[in-house]
Parts: structure tokens; sequence; C-alpha cells
């Protein structure tokens, strides 16, 4: 299949020395995630004990504007898992379980049972309910510190304690809610980790990248390094790069999207996962972003009627709706497909949305983040609401920034999503020859990002 | 038979062309008799009533901002207004309206949980980008429907 | 094992840090009074009451934990503090007499704003200051607040002063006595005047002018003014801009309140029947059940009577050339 114009060779980022000892070297990420994790530590202590006022708290200001922000429109589209590098949420977790904190140790003396998660849950579909039933509770999450605190909180005592009873990193891997769709989008990103030969694997009798060894553990996402074809499931926690004694893992950079045309692996819980974001970025665009109040309450007061209309329509748009018509629109796309085929075009197609559905959510939060990016600036100087003014910066008024450019960066960002979508819909259709298979993707994308730039900007 | 490739040079110059068009291509402007334009906008409840506001290029418009509930603000994006009103008292904000778009206004006053979520919408003349993009969208989803088709044929 | 230890030993370091300073900072707060404001239906003021020393400073940070809130102390004029959303606003107040006040919110946060205060007892030497030395003109009058009073006849137009100001001439002094302003309503004194030979001559309009005027004579511009001011921030929610009833408030008042309808401030029969001294009972006293505030805690007495004149501008036509009063 000519494709000249993707046809760029990988580079490993292991190749420069700075790189491979930043990359390597276990101090940088622990300082980065002792960083993080006292971040996440303010955002906590903020819910708890400073003012109500979402936009006046640094818990709400540093997630959802500063880390949201960032995790949205750099890490996940630039970095791919970049950031389960360095989240600190499982990072308490681990040092129990593993008994250091700089690690490595090679028998593991921490306080766990170290249990393997059960096969039956070994997919993203806890994940998925998981990001599905906090969607459902998004305004309130989103706006009300001490629900965020607690939030928080609750994913870190759930990361922990998993920690204490299962092996590895399983709360990432099996449970926490963002893990699944960055993960899923992290198939987009242009940095992989990959082995780059795989015969010195083969032969390398001890597999210190299962095992761990004094230098690194042993892959803590559960993989087997040497086998890692997509991106999906690893976390870029470098521990292969040490444990490996060969250096026969590369960090690669690789162009935009190529993850996706790996025909191996593709699964439909993730092909949910990446109904459930689309779907998702529609729905929190219209609802949160349009001129229609109602809506606004509606997905505010919980437990109203009307909030149960909101939750229902809001699942049923992601699990029924948009999944059901590209399902009907390729069982009656004109080809004789047996029910096999239908699932697998059915599971390769959904995974044509990637591109389409990150440049919505990266569409999606341009909107708020540069409007709403001052309040930041004031929360750092007063980030509990208590009338502190550190460094001067707290009466920073607010004040919408680049908000007549995020249109047509919106525009750009949904053109080029919409443009690889179709391009990769086509391709992977090719893979088992039944071309028309994209004919209903490419509608229901087109459509898609027809209907969501016209909210965003119309 | 090898399928031809979804993307060959000869098309996607042919589609480079296209979006330059649909970017670039002059509209003819909407003329119309520059009028004083009086709305009557309502805030309540994170919401600004009516939502949606149009008027053309070249009209002075005169927001009235009343605050049904608790003080409101209204800021106008890309004219970088704002005014304020206090429940039952009306706040006028006065402006040429010289750009045209569509402009969001955002509450400038914290109303409450969901102050930064209340948006409402000015619309002055036509909006050129938002129908290029749309145009552009078209194109790009029939090109990929016609690759489809050249490639099954 | 020397960098673990060191790792443990940073990783403490920080936390151990953090924590101290988030513990210093937060005792800091202890010297000063943290008052919250939110809508009266989530708790209003926190705390609703506090003490204060005659003389001592009392540092106070105010802050509001839903929407736009303010802060004032009624019967202290000139003294009125923002309080923001998640922001803090620092005042200091010293008292300079014992007694009891009421500290009420001065910003419109809903249709129960106005049950939004709060009180501050100041112990300590000195002269009592709420005691009143004189009592309200309406209780010496002993009128009766919540009778009806329809005006006894109305004017055929708008009565205007600066119509009446030729005829001011033939008018006797006696009709300019405040005491008399004061206590009777403009039908009442019409009604008086008409029964005047002196003004037999002069056509029922022109009286109607007279009368409008009478009350001008009371008041000045910048009475009016602040007058207007004090309407629009504290009753025109639910009276309305233009007096009528309309105000966005209207129709959402309480639910323990009887829904009494609104008074039409601009309807003759309904407001000449009423005297200057009746409108200030209601103003300082509140209509009991009608959820019509009580004021009398909040506003001078200076500022109830700017009230009540700035609500006959809405009856009678008030522009007048300054030049032509007398």
């Amino acid at each position: 299949m000519g494709c000249g114009v993707f046809a760029v060779q990988a580079i490993n980022l292991r190749r420069n020395p700075i790189l491979n000892f930043l990359l390597v070297n276990r101090w940088p990420q622990l300082a980065i995630r002792i960083i993080t994790l006292a971040g996440f530590g303010i955002v906590i202590l903020g819910g708890l004990v400073g003012t109500p006022v979402g936009s006046q708290n640094i818990s709400i200001v540093l997630l959802w504007i500063a880390w949201w922000g960032l995790l949205i429109l750099f890490a996940v589209p630039i970095l791919g898992r970049g950031w389960c590098n360095i989240c600190p949420i499982p990072l308490v977790g681990e040092w129990l379980q593993q008994g250091t904190v700089l690690g490595p140790v090679k028998i593991l003396r921490g306080i766990s049972l170290h249990r393997p998660w059960p096969k039956r849950w070994r997919n993203i579909w806890i994940q998925n309910a998981f990001f599905l039933g906090l969607a459902v509770f998004s305004t309130v999450i989103l706006t009300n510190p001490v629900v965020t605190s607690l939030a928080v909180l609750a994913l870190l005592l759930i990361a922990t304690g998993m920690s204490l009873i299962f092996q590895k990193r399983a709360f990432c891997r099996y449970v926490c809610p963002v893990s699944g769709f960055i993960g899923l989008y992290s198939q987009a990103a242009p940095v992989e980790v990959r082995v780059i030969d795989t015969q010195i694997c083969r032969d390398h009798p001890e597999k210190t990248c299962l095992t761990g060894d004094e230098n690194g553990y042993g892959c803590p996402w559960g993989l087997y390094p040497a086998a890692i074809t997509k991106n999906v499931n690893c976390g870029v926690c470098m521990e292969c790069l040490r444990s490996c004694p060969y250096e026969n893992m590369a960090v690669n950079i690789r162009p935009f999207g190529k993850g996706l045309f790996n025909p191996r692996e593709r699964k439909l819980d993730e092909a949910f996962k990446s109904f459930i974001m689309l779907g998702g970025a529609l729905v929190y665009s219209v609802v949160m972003l349009g001129p229609w109040g109602e809506l606004k309450l509606a997905a505010y007061l919980i437990g109203s009627p009307a909030w149960l209309v909101f939750a229902a329509a809001l699942i049923f748009s992601v699990v029924v709706l948009l999944p059901g018509s590209l399902y009907l629109g390729i069982r009656f796309s004109g080809q004789r497909l047996t029910a096999f085929q239908l699932r697998r075009e059915f599971i390769n197609q959904s995974y044509a949305l990637v591109p389409l559905g990150l440049a919505a959510w990266i569409a999606f939060s341009l909107s708020f983040i540069f409007t709403n990016i001052s309040y930041v600036v004031s929360g750092i100087g007063d980030p509990f609401g208590w009338g502190w003014n550190l460094f001067g910066i707290a009466d920073h008024a607010w004040r919408p920034y680049l908000s007549t450019v995020t249109p047509y960066l919106q525009t750009v960002v949904l053109l080029a999503g919409l443009g690889y979508t179709i391009y990769t819909s086509v391709k992977i259709a090719r893979e088992t020859s039944h071309d028309q298979s994209s004919l209903p993707l490419i509608g229901l994308s087109t459509a898609l990002a027809m209907g969501h730039l016209w909210v965003l900007i119309g | 038979m090898k399928p031809a490739a979804v993307l060959d040079k000869k098309y996607l110059i042919l589609m480079g062309i296209a979006m330059a068009v649909i970017a670039f291509a002059p509209l003819p402007d909407r003329r119309t008799e520059p009028e004083t334009v009086t709305v009557q906008i309502q805030a309540e409840s994170y919401a600004f009533s009516p939502g949606i506001v149009e008027v053309e290029k070249g009209d002075t418009v005169v927001l009235e901002l009343t605050s049904m509930d608790v003080v409101h603000g209204l800021y106008l994006d890309g004219y970088d207004l704002s005014v304020t009103s206090d429940p039952g008292q009306t706040a006028r904000l006065t402006f040429l309206a010289d750009e045209t778009g569509s402009f969001r206004l955002r509450c400038s006053t914290t109303c409450g949980a969901l102050h930064p979520f209340m948006i409402g919408q000015l619309k002055v003349g036509r909006n050129d980008l938002l129908w290029r993009a749309l145009a552009a969208m078209l194109v790009i989803g029939i090109y990929g429907v016609w690759s489809v088709r050249r490639a099954s044929d | 094992m020397k960098s673990e230890t060191l790792a443990r030993s940073i990783v403490i370091l920080v936390f151990v840090t953090l924590l101290t300073w988030l513990g210093l900072a937060a005792s800091d707060r202890m010297d000063i009074l943290n008052i919250t404001a939110s809508m009266p239906e989530r708790g209003g003021w926190q705390p609703g009451d506090f003490t204060a020393r005659v003389g001592e400073p009392l540092l106070v940070h105010l802050t509001s934990h839903d929407v736009v809130h303010g802060f004032a102390i009624g019967q202290m004029e000139g003294f009125e503090a923002e309080v923001l959303p998640g922001k803090v606003t620092e005042v200091e107040l010293v008292f300079s007499e014992p007694g009891t006040y009421t500290y009420y919110c001065t910003r419109w946060c809903g249709p129960n704003h106005w049950r939004m205060r709060g009180t501050i007892t100041v112990i300590g030497e000195g002269k009592p200051e709420a005691e009143v030395v004189t009592q309200p003109l309406y209780l010496r009058l002993g009128i009766d607040i919540d009778a009806e009073h329809p005006a006894e006849t109305i004017p055929p137009g708008k009565p205007s002063a600066q119509e009446g100001i030729g005829l001011w001439g033939m008018v006797p002094s006696t009709y300019a006595a405040e005491m008399l302003l004061r206590s009777s309503s403009p039908a009442e004194l019409f009604i008086r005047m008409r029964s005047d030979s002196g003004l037999e001559r002069v056509s029922d309009q022109a009286i109607w002018d007279l009368v409008a005027l009478a009350y001008w004579n009371l008041t000045s511009e910048a009475a009016l003014e602040e007058g207007q001011r004090l309407f629009s921030e504290n009753c025109a929610a639910c009276h309305g801009v233009s007096g009528q009833g309309d105000g966005v408030f209207s129709g959402q008042l309480g639910e323990d309140t009887h829904q009494a309808a609104i008074p039409d401030f601009t309807d003759p029969a309904r407001m000449l029947g009423a005297s200057p001294a009746l409108l200030q009972g209601k103003i300082v006293r509140g209509g009991m059940g009608t959820g019509m505030p009580y004021w009398g805690t909040i506003f001078t007495d200076e500022q109830t009577w700017m009230l009540v004149d700035y609500l006959w501008s809405m009856q009678f036509d008030y522009p007048i050339d300054e030049g032509s009063k007398e």
C-alpha cells in the first residue's frame, strides 16, 4: 500500500545520551512523581479546606484547568501514555507493594498479597463503566471542589488498596477511568516503547523484563515487552529499559496515528471506549458550552428527573446510538458478511474514530482552558480562597485568553481529526478487503464533526 | 489487482487546491442598512435568554442585561467588553458590531457552580469560518466515499 | 541502600514541609473573624451573630461561598464592603458605642436576599446607641399601618410641581409645615386646600399641582437622587424599577409569605391615600407576612424619608427647574 507521505522511519530517542539518562535513571521520574503527588495532595486538601467556589479553589483550578489542559492538549496527543509515567495516583500503593521508594528490588518486600488480577476482568470494560459512571456526574465533579477532592482521594485509595491485594499496576491497567482513554488515544501518539531486536529477547533465558532485576522491575503493566505491538496497555514506565541487560528496548518517535493500522489485538472493549469518548466529548460540548441553560441544570441537579433523563440520554447515545448506527451501517453496507466478519468490521472501524475522538476532546477543551486559564494564576496566588497573596498574583482578574484564535484552532483540529479518521477508516477497511465497511463510518464521522463544529464555533 | 492508494499525490494536490479554494475564496458581503438593535437579555440560572443574539455587521448594538436571580456579568468575546447587572437593575452595553463572526457571551461575575459554563452567543453577520469549515469537512467526507468507490470498482 | 534512604528522606521532607507550612498558614487565621456569606437558603451569614468590644478594632475577613454579596452595618452610612465568591475582603470594624447592630447583605442574592441579616453585640463603656431616643413618627401618630388607606379623591391628571410654582404665593404658609405634610396623605392635603376659601377659584388640577409642590418643597434634588439609589438597590428587585410591583422577584417571594400583591406605587388611588408617616412605618417595620422586610435597623431616619420622598416622584411630576424653585 503506497503511502509516501507517512513513510517516516522511527527514531529511537535513546540514541541521545541526555534523553537516555533522563528516561532510564530512576531519579528524574521519582522526582517528578513526588511533585505530582504533592500536587494531587494539594488538590485533595484544597477541596477539603478551601472555598467551595470552584474557580477560586486550587483543587478545581489545578486539576481541571492546568492538569486536564496539559493532559489533553499535550500529553495524550504527543506522548500517549506519558502521563502514566509520572502519575502519582498509584505511587503510594507501589511503594507499599514493592517495599521501596526508589527501587528496584529483586524480591518485593512490600506488604501486598500480590494476587493475580481475575482473568474475567482482564479488559477495559470496568474502565468503560467507571468513566461513564463519572461522566454522568461530570458537571458536579468539574465545578465542586469538595467533590473533586473526594473523587481524587477515592482514586488514590482504590489504587493503593488494589496494590495491596493485587500484583503490579492492576488498578492502572484495568480500573483507572483515565487510563482507559489515555491508552486508547495513545495509539495515535507519535511515541512508542518497542523492542529493537526480538531475537535477542528469544535468546535471553532470564527475561528480566518480565521478572525484574536489580536495575528495573518486571513490567508493572503485566506485558511481555518483547511482544508489545501496540501502545494501549504500555504505560511507558521505562522499567523494561532498565531491566533489559542488552539495551534492546527503544523509545521511538513514529508518525502520528501509525499505531491505528496495526490489525492485531483489536478488541470490542476498546471499540466501545472509542464511542464512549467521542460521544462524551460531543455531549459535554452541547451541555456545557452550548447556550441552553436547561441542559446545564439538568446535568447539574443530580437525582432530579431532568438529570435522570440527561444521564440516560448520555449513556444511550454513547453505548447504543453511536455504536448501533455504525453496526447497522456496516450490516447494510451492501457487502456479504458473516456474523463473525460483521463483528470484526465493526470493531475495526471503531478504531478509526480515535483521531476524531481525540480531536473532539482537544476542541472541546480548547473552549474552556484558555478562557479560564487566568484562574490558574489567581488560584496559585490564593489556593484556598483564604485571602493569601502568594507571589502577588492572587488578584489577577478573570479574563478569557485567545478567544478570537480558539475557533480557528478548533476548526483545524477537527478538520485534521476528521481527515485522519476517514483515512484510517479506508485503510483499515482494506485490510480485510471489505472496503465498503468504511462508508458508514465516513458518513457518521463527517456528520458528527460538522455537528460538533457547529456547537463549538457556530 | 492492487487497490489504489488512499492518498496518492495527484489527488492530494487536488484536495489541497479544493481546501485552498474553500478557505480563501472571496464571498460577497451581505449588505444591510446599519441599524440600532436593542436586545434585552435576561441572566438567570447559568443561562442568558435569549441565548443567541443575531445582528448584522455595522449595526449599533445595545445589550440590556437584567439579572433575574443573583449578580451576573456579561463578557463579550472578540470585542473584549463587559458589564455587570445586579438583580432587577438593568445594565447597558452599547457598541458597534464591526467584527463579523460568532462570539461567545460569558458570565463574568461568579454566579454559582456552573458559572464558567454560562455561555451565550452573539452572531454578527455571516459566520464565514463555520461555513468554510463545514464545506471543507463535507469535501473530506466526499473524498473518503469516493476513494472507497474507486477501490471497489 | 544509601540512595533508597535518600529517596525516603526526600519524600518525608517534602510532605512534612508542605503540611507544616499549611498548618502555620492556617493557624494565622485564628486571630481573624472569618465571616462567610451564602444565599439565605444555604445558610446566609456564618456566623449569624458576633460580639465586639467598644473601641477595640475587630479584623474581619469576609468571603462568599456562592455568589456576589455585600456587607454593611445598619444605620452606619458610607460603609459597604463587597463580598465576592472565593475572594477575601478584609475590613476592620471599630465601634464607638455599645449596643446591638444589624449587619446585612447589600447585593441582591436571590428572592430571600433580605433575610440575610446578622447581629453584632457591642459591649463596653459608653452610651447605648441603639436606644431610640424619639419614636418614629408613625408610632407617635398611632397610625395603623396595616389598615387600608384608599385615597378619598384622585387627581384628574398627573400633578406637576412645576405647574404649581406660579400659584404658590396664594397658598397659606400653614400648608408648608413639615409636620402637617408628613402626617397627612396627599389626598387629605388636597381636601384641606380645596376647602380653603383662599383657593376657591383655583381648579382641582391646579390644587393637585400645589400639593405636588408642597411635597417637593420638603425634599431636594440630592435627597431624591439618594432616595432613587436606595430604591434601586434595596427595593427595585421586588417593587420594580418603575415601582409598578413588577420587579424580577415579584413572582417568587418566599413560600412562607402570603404573596400579597406587591403594591403599584404609580397607582394614585392606592398611594395618594397614604401619608409619608404611614409609608415610613411600612418601611421601618415591614409588612408582617407579606414578604416586605423591615428596614428600621438598617436605614437611618433620614434615609427612610429620602425613600418616601422618592416614592412621591412616582405620583408627581417632579423634574423642576432649580432656578424657579423658591
